[in-house]
């Protein structure tokens, strides 16, 4: 559903793609994901073993669900994330993991019989006759559990690797990585700035915070612009940071063309090994869901997910939304999706004594205890109020929040680990686990738009210093220094599957009972349950 | 990894190659006898932590160097030429 005058993209000019056949149109700016949304498909994949229907749950990279194969022939490419994915003229995408259709998928009766397909079902069901498990039991679940398959021919197109140098690598260009960048080139140094999106931002292209008295997306594209006027910066848009190595190398992966419709002489993707004398890690933080029954209905998606699709890209998943969560984030949530014209019908607070954020139904000390709709989507949710009652409110979308968890994974890869933060409810990294690496900014627990600016001038003057140059003084724009405000829910208990990794299809139950079994360390639930264990990581 | 090259500077591992422990430049004198001879060719040590190799910069200047370094925490220490080590 497009929210006609919202959003930050033009939507005058018209790309046309096509969804399982279906002609559809969409806007230069739009992901495929945010694509699918203005067009009102909420279906858009089948899960891995039990084959529910699923729709789109993030706006980002972290996508579990909305996994389509893009292209065809030889150059398809398969479980491609709709939320990744930039739309083009003549995109061709199609869902995976169903048969025959997407809308009937003679497989879900697999979760019909979900009950018998605990963890470690495998490990228990086929283990006679021994020669069985090769030749009849894993092509036959091989077959019926799985995402997007390969063509089976010869990939024709080009793929590319190069090498870079620099003096401070900074990985994110959110609002702390664009600050660490603008201080370390200032003070002369070689730098490479690295963001997965086509443009920096981070989350000040999604919300409505405002800096130095401007909204937070203009910040950041007159901070980027100065950066792309400078000769001692390089500006890698579409490049995410993939590995941290020994003695500053690190990987990072550009996709050059996968959003063009021709890429001509180009390389589609690249891979890059970066040498930096020092980096900063300001990759920002993924927001979890909560898991309560049903949960992974279509409909249901990340609170800052569906901010980032009304605020950028002017596009909704229905028009009656209700939203759930831990925090603060529940009414920022509700106010800009009452400024966008949305009916707010519940701001669910999992906290007692939370406060009414603005003009809608408020329950606090309240959560969502299930959901009901169809294939196609939501229609209702359950909430249980602080004394037992429940009630049932009809909504097309929920947006949930269970708090946010800092990227912390480049920093764990030379084998450290990263410390538990009771008050933010979330690990955080600790200093030196990279040699030369430091964690500013929300991938360091900051959550706060004026932190994350702080942090990354400490961090580019912190790197100045290191490589024997003088330090900048910059002044901190203004910017919001909101409290992290929010109360651990990890799950709602209750009756109905509640899920943990919605990609592998792991449940609440499923660690339970993996837990039951002794596989209690997190490394055996992992492994037993397959929880983390899909292309998202969990 | 990358190795310091005396002659070429901080260079990533992918440009040498390795050849095995700097022992090697201790080669007895053809007259040493048979038991210094074993021990040369035949009785290495293999150890965990502190190592000196000898590197090959096949993809650089072609300098043979000695290179010490932590085959536990990945630490380089420094590289000096071969013919420097030997001499």
């Amino acid at each position: 559903m497009i929210l006609a005058g919202k959003g930050r993209i033009d939507r005058s000019a018209r790309l046309d793609f096509r969804f399982d056949g279906r002609a559809l149109s969409g806007a230069p700016g739009d992901t495929l994901a945010s694509a699918l949304m203005a067009n009102g498909v909420t279906l858009v994949g089948r899960s891995f073993k039990y084959h529910r229907p699923r729709g789109i749950l993030t706006a980002g990279s972290e996508e579990p669900n909305a996994l389509v194969t893009v292209g065809q022939g030889a150059h398809r490419a398969p479980n491609t994330r709709a939320t990744v994915q930039e739309l083009f003229d003549g995109l061709e995408a199609v869902s995976q993991n169903r048969w025959p259709s997407l809308r009937w998928d003679v497989l879900a009766v697999n979760d019909l019989a979900a009950p018998f397909f605990g963890a470690g079902f495998y490990y228990k069901t086929f283990m006679w006759p021994r020669r069985f498990w090769k030749a009849v039991y894993e092509p036959a679940i091989r077959r019926a559990a799985g995402l997007g398959a390969l063509d089976g021919g010869h990939n024709p197109d080009r793929y590319e690797r190069a090498f870079a140098f620099c003096d401070v690598l900074v990985i994110g260009g959110g609002p702390a990585g664009l600050m660490a960048a603008l201080t370390a080139a200032r003070g002369g140094a070689d730098v490479i700035l690295c963001d997965e999106a086509p443009e920096p931002g981070g989350r000040l292209r999604f919300e409505t915070g405002e800096i130095d008295g401007m909204p937070g997306a203009d910040w950041a594209a007159q901070v980027t612009a100065e950066l792309r006027t400078m000769d001692n910066v390089r500006l890698m848009t579409r490049t995410a940071v993939t590995g941290a190595h020994d003695d500053g190398t690190y990987g990072a992966l550009e996709r050059v063309a996968l959003h063009l419709r021709d890429p001509g002489a180009a390389p589609l993707e690249c891979f890059w090994r970066i040498v930096a004398r020092r980096a900063v890690l300001a990759a920002g933080a993924l927001e979890r869901p909560v898991a309560f029954a049903g949960n992974d209905r279509p409909g249901v998606m990340m609170a800052g997910a569906l901010r980032a699709y009304v605020n950028h890209w002017g596009v909704a998943p229905g028009r009656r939304v209700a939203v759930f969560g831990n925090g603060d984030d529940v009414a920022r949530t509700a106010h800009d999706l009452a400024a966008a014209g949305l009916e707010v019908v519940a701001a669910i607070d999992s906290r007692p004594d939370a406060a009414r954020g603005g003009d809608w139904a408020h329950h606090p000390g309240s959560v969502v205890c299930g959901t009901a709709g169809g294939r196609d989507g939501l229609e209702a949710v359950t909430i249980r109020k602080p004394g037992g009652e429940t009630i049932r409110l009809a909504c097309d979308a929920l947006a949930m929040t269970g708090g946010w968890n800092p990227s912390v994974h480049l920093a764990c890869h030379l084998g450290g680990r990263p410390q538990w933060d009771a008050a933010r409810a979330a690990f955080v990294p600790r200093p030196g686990m990279v040699p030369g690496m430091d964690a500013v900014g929300a991938a360091a627990g900051d959550f706060s738009t004026a932190a994350c600016l702080a942090g990354g001038i400490a961090a580019g003057n912190a790197a100045l210093s290191a490589l024997g140059r003088a330090a900048q003084a910059i002044d901190a724009p203004a910017a919001e220094d909101a409290p992290y405000a929010i109360a651990p829910l990890w799950s709602v208990p209750g009756k109905g599957r509640a899920w943990l990794d919605f990609q592998n299809d792991v449940t609440v139950k499923d660690v339970l009972l993996a837990a039951q079994e002794n596989y209690a360390s997190v490394e055996h639930m992992k492994r037993y349950t397959t929880q983390g264990m899909a292309t998202d990581q969990g | 990894m990358r190795l310091p090259c005396p002659l070429c500077g901080s260079r990533d591992h992918r440009e040498f190659t390795y050849q095995g422990a700097a022992v090697m430049l201790d080669r007895p004198a053809p007259d040493a006898g048979a038991e210094a001879w074993d021990s040369y060719v035949h009785l290495r040590d293999n150890p965990a932590g502190a190592t000196r190799e000898l590197w090959y910069h096949g993809a650089g200047c072609g300098a043979w160097l000695v290179v010490a370094r932590d085959t536990v925490t990945h630490a380089v220490f420094g590289a000096e030429l071969a013919r420097q080590v030997r001499r």
